[in-house]
């Protein structure tokens, strides 16, 4: 183990000697994309949970805002395509009632776009002390509701969605190390890359306190 | 001197106010730089927030994740070669790389060739020639939110397309060194960017070899004279000049030579166009036969006068254009200020190449008090025109009817 570490460092240090660009133009060049959160999220009503969970892996809801008005016929076509052609894991029982909640938002009178852009500083960071008074319980309740689908019952990832997304979805038991301030931002901004989608539109900050509280008490 | 300005300044930002108001479509820069934060195109749900994102100046967001942005098209009108930071803006896939380093990136080619490739971004800016073309990227559905009825889609304005030098190393250079074995027959790209779920299709799009191995087609590391945005593809991207942008693949880094047709999802089931001469169907009617995505046909706008704008009446009176096709290059393009009952020729701009934009302008009086409809008409060199009346089809492709600016004369 310990020689195969040595190996790849020299590797590494090597490659680095003999990839050296002589113009140096790109030369330990390390490109970063940050990319902005979903500015907008699904609209409170019945099945919105459903299309939370489903078409937030992948898009923000901004791909179903914008449409015009499209019949119950190709809203149906577009969640079948979803399925069958990208492989988006709908179980048959929630078809229906994705599609018509799908409907009732193509309806919606004035149609939800992203509020103005505000600036980071702008925004309230909960403090340490609003961290301490989540409610584990409530916590628990708001898990069931919006995070088991893909994190598990236990938080390990395992749940009916987890491990088809790429990369899978995280083992929340594993997070003891992290500060209460890198997983609300988590919590509150989503990761991108991965299909974990920013929860600040939809949870108010006591919420995610809760949240916050409640996978604490997964950590062993 | 001073206040003169100012009050040109002041009088230009009514306007301003006034055409967003109306329709939003284009917009004076110093408006909505400040004023405003959202664009609203001319069709239902086409407002638009406006936001920067990385290396971006403020751009019409479609969507944030993945990210989908147009440019607002006044754009256009400002300089023949869209600027990198106002170039729209399209991926299919949300798992796009976070970070790039470049000590570790490299082109592989591979598949059906003799010796397989993998090379460094300095090892192709330093072995091959380096090769430069002025040429228009445009979306397949550019356009889509004009058809009517409404499909289903992005729901793009006419701003999902974008003129630019680009810089890098000819593909079939590249194909040579590595040697093309006999039976190959398509090559197949594919970029950095993933799927979220693992059993979405990885975004991967293939050219018959015949089409790969034109002079033309290029594997671009910058893009008027920088290095690409991030989100316009760095390090690497596939152009392939003429042909809609579904195929220049982004963060390019796999070259696949294949010795038969290529069956992957985005070639076999998207990007679909119906099996026909015109490429439309009637609306309502689904596709049976179809073929896939190819070179864009012949389109202009105008770009220096806005839907609803007011222009003094008794003055002489420039409309600005520009004009495009699949690399044909333009033969003329015809000028109407009475929707389409009489044309005449504009005068043709600078040629920056066949497959850039091309720059026009006409001159008219108009009549103090009257209505205009402009439309601007391009023929290519081999006689195609511009279509008189709307296609349809089920995934809004292709639009290339003559478009209609309505202006009052004061």
């Amino acid at each position: 183990m310990r020689v195969c570490m040595v190996v790849v460092v020299l590797l590494w240090i090597s490659g680095l000697a003999w990839g050296l660009p002589a113009n140096g133009e790109n030369r330990g060049q390390v490109s970063i994309l940050k990319l902005p959160p979903d500015p907008i999220s699904f609209q409170p009503g019945s099945g919105s949970e459903l299309a939370s969970r489903y078409c937030l892996m992948c898009h923000s809801a901004e791909y179903v805002y914008m449409q015009p008005p499209h019949p119950r016929e190709d809203w149906m076509e577009i969640v079948n395509k979803m399925k069958t052609s990208f492989g988006c894991p709908i179980s048959n029982e929630d078809m229906a009632p994705l599609v018509d909640y799908l409907v009732t938002q193509n309806s919606l009178q004035p149609f939800p776009t992203a509020p103005p852009v505000q600036r980071d500083d702008q925004k309230d960071t909960p403090d340490q002390s609003s961290i301490q008074s989540g409610d584990s319980q409530k916590g628990k309740s708001l898990y069931e509701r919006h995070c088991v689908t893909c994190h598990g019952p236990g938080g390990k990832g395992d749940g009916p969605i987890g491990p088809v997304l790429v990369p899978p979805a995280a083992n929340l038991t594993l997070l003891g190390k992290q500060s209460d301030k890198t997983i609300l931002d988590t919590l509150r901004k989503g990761r991108p890359g991965t299909a974990m989608p920013a929860w600040e539109h939809d949870l108010n900050p006591q919420e995610l306190n809760h949240l916050l509280s409640f996978l604490r008490t997964l950590t062993p | 001197m001073n206040e003169k300005k100012t009050g040109i300044d002041r009088r230009q930002l009514l306007k301003g106010s006034l055409a967003l108001g109306l329709t939003g479509l284009l917009t004076p820069k110093g408006l909505w730089a400040k004023d405003s934060s959202t664009v609203t195109l001319p069709f239902e749900r086409g407002r638009r927030p406006l936001v920067a994102f990385p290396q971006k100046r403020p751009l019409m967001v479609m969507t944030t994740r993945p990210p989908q942005l147009e440019t607002p098209f006044y754009i256009f009108n400002e300089d023949i070669f869209t600027p990198n930071d106002a170039f729209f803006v399209r991926w299919h896939l949300a798992n796009i790389p976070q970070e790039i380093d470049m000590n570790g990136f490299r082109l592989t080619i591979r598949g059906r060739v003799k010796q397989s490739l993998s090379l460094s971004l300095h090892e192709l800016q330093t072995q091959f020639e380096q090769v430069e073309i002025a040429a228009v990227c445009q979306c397949s559905g550019n356009s889509r939110g004009f058809f009517q009825p409404r499909v289903p889609g992005g729901q793009w304005g006419n701003g999902a397309m974008g003129n630019a030098n680009w810089k890098g190393i000819r593909l079939r250079d590249l194909l040579h060194k590595a040697g093309i074995k006999g039976d190959a027959v398509e090559v197949r790209f594919d970029g950095l960017d993933q799927p979220v779920a693992q059993a979405t299709p990885d975004f991967r799009k293939s050219l018959p070899l015949d089409d790969a191995l034109q002079e033309e087609v290029l594997i671009a590391h910058s893009m008027n004279g920088e290095a690409l945005p991030m989100l316009n593809g760095y390090p690497l991207r596939l152009v392939v000049p003429g042909w809609y942008a579904t195929y220049w693949v982004k963060m390019l880094n796999d070259i696949e030579v294949l010795n038969q047709a290529d069956q992957n999802f985005w070639t076999t089931h998207a990007y679909r166009l119906p099996a026909n001469p015109c490429h439309c169907v009637k609306p309502g009617e689904s596709l049976t036969d179809t073929v896939p995505m190819g070179k864009m046909p012949v389109r202009s706008f105008i770009t220096n006068l806005e839907e609803g704008r007011t222009i003094p009446g008794g003055e002489p009176c420039t409309i600005k254009g520009i004009a495009f096709d699949q690399g044909y290059g333009m033969d003329r393009v015809l000028v109407s200020v009475d929707g389409g009952q009489q044309w005449l020729s504009a005068r043709l701009g600078k040629d920056y190449g066949d497959f850039s934009f091309r720059p026009w302008e006409a001159k008219f009086i108009p009549k103090p008090g009257h209505a205009y409809a402009l439309q601007s008409l391009a023929i290519n060199r081999i006689g195609e025109s511009q279509r008189f009346g709307a296609r349809w089809n089920p995934n809004g492709y292709l639009r290339n009817v003559i478009e209609t600016v309505n202006i009052q004369a004061s």
